[in-house]
């Protein structure tokens, strides 16, 4: 066979072994070791060649996963980052549904709605039922909505703004909508609003000034009733 | 009428920006925008605040029934000759199948909306109808793509 011609090479079966030991070291990504074991033979051979194309082989490798490496930590760390940020998108998406329909309880059993901004069909049905959940879970007795900021609003809006303040007396409480302005007045005429059953009062201080007339009894009352427990004690 | 936006670029004082609908958040952002925006160009108070009802009504679509979408602000100082506020909705979502239904207060594309489910669907059905009383043209376009395009008109008295 031509291959008989071929010129040979020998190799002490412990260097062949070194090499595969090496290879195997490599497969497991020990780049150091698998070096070490590269650089043990001090011949000067053609396998030498070898060894050393292997070892600046495993070298380049090496130093090619370790920089796939440190960009997969910084992937993971802007991905970390990217989630957090989301995270506080969604926060303040929450916040702001919240800050849009503000509901204070002024008094005991007093609710009161400030409205300010721009009002769109889909906020005005947000506030409607924040506003009638609100009373049903603190009991509420009255319900002052409050529209002084509010300049310009479209019809139906309005009309639904009534309409939630009928709603509030179908839930036992009573509903004053407080800071009308001469242009919401208008529409409100405009389009024939029935107003009947709903109270209107120039502003939040009127509104509370009659909601403590209204209850002025009840406090003298309940004053009493303090100072006689006082006494007992 | 269509109008290429750019025709009219060096004829006259033409501005143009775009917001990208994502959330509630976006919504308040571009309304209070655009409202501050027509103040700037002149309008009265009571213009402008109708103009930030309008935007807030189709930004509020679009976080609705878009898959996303933007709203794209115009200001045109040359035609018509009193310049006018343009605001875009653009957005990839279903079709408006019948625009003059949708358009009657109560309604969505498909007609009447069960008052029983109003409070769940977020919104009175009136968003359109508000579009229509308060600007003073509004167009609707489907595009090509599959997305669809309503323009409100704002002029300048």
């Amino acid at each position: 066979m031509a291959q008989t011609d071929v010129p040979h090479v020998s190799v002490a079966s412990e260097r062949l072994q070194l090499v595969i030991e090496a290879l195997s070291y490599a497969s497991v990504d020990e780049f150091d070791s698998c070096l070490s074991l590269l650089q043990r033979s001090n011949e000067k051979d053609e396998f030498s060649e070898l060894e050393t194309a292997f070892s600046i082989f495993v070298r380049e490798l090496g130093e090619a996963k370790a920089e796939l490496n440190r960009a997969l930590t910084q992937q993971e760390a802007a991905n970390r980052e990217l989630e957090a940020k989301l995270e506080t998108i969604e926060m303040q998406q929450a916040a702001i549904r919240e800050l849009s329909t503000p509901i204070i309880e002024v008094w005991a059993g007093v609710l009161c709605l400030p409205v300010v901004g721009v009002v769109d069909s889909q906020r005005s049905a947000e506030m409607t039922e924040t506003l009638l959940e609100t009373i049903v879970a603190k009991q509420a007795r009255m319900a002052i909505v409050d529209i002084t900021g509010i300049d310009v609003m479209d019809t139906k809006t309005a009309d639904h703004f009534i309409k939630m303040a009928r709603a509030v007396r179908l839930l036992g409480a009573e509903c004053i909508v407080s800071g009308i302005n001469p242009g919401i007045a208008q529409t409100l005429t405009h389009i024939g609003v029935d107003l009947t059953g709903v109270r209107t009062l120039r502003s939040l201080r009127d509104a509370l000034q009659l909601y403590l007339r209204e209850t002025e009894q009840l406090v003298v009352q309940q004053k009493s009733h303090f100072a006689r427990r006082e006494s007992e004690i | 009428m269509l109008r290429e936006p750019s025709r009219n670029a060096e004829a006259g004082r033409l501005s143009t920006k775009s917001f990208p609908i994502r959330g509630r958040s976006d919504v308040v952002t571009v309304s209070s925008h655009a409202g501050r925006l027509a103040r700037e160009l002149g309008l009265d108070a009571r213009r402008a605040m109708e103009l930030a009802i309008v935007v807030s009504e189709l930004a509020s679509n679009i976080v609705k029934h878009g898959v996303r979408g933007e709203i794209v602000l115009t200001f045109d100082d040359h035609w018509p000759p009193q310049g006018e506020i343009t605001v875009e909705a653009h957005d990839v979502g279903p079709p408006i199948r019948d625009l003059a239904l949708a358009m009657i207060d109560g309604n969505d594309d498909q007609g009447p909306i069960d008052p029983a489910l109003i409070l769940r669907r977020g919104g009175l059905g009136t968003g359109l109808g508000a579009v229509a009383r308060l600007a003073d043209r509004v167009e609707y376009r489907d595009e090509e793509d599959g997305s669809k395009t309503i323009t409100a008109r704002f002029h300048r008295r």
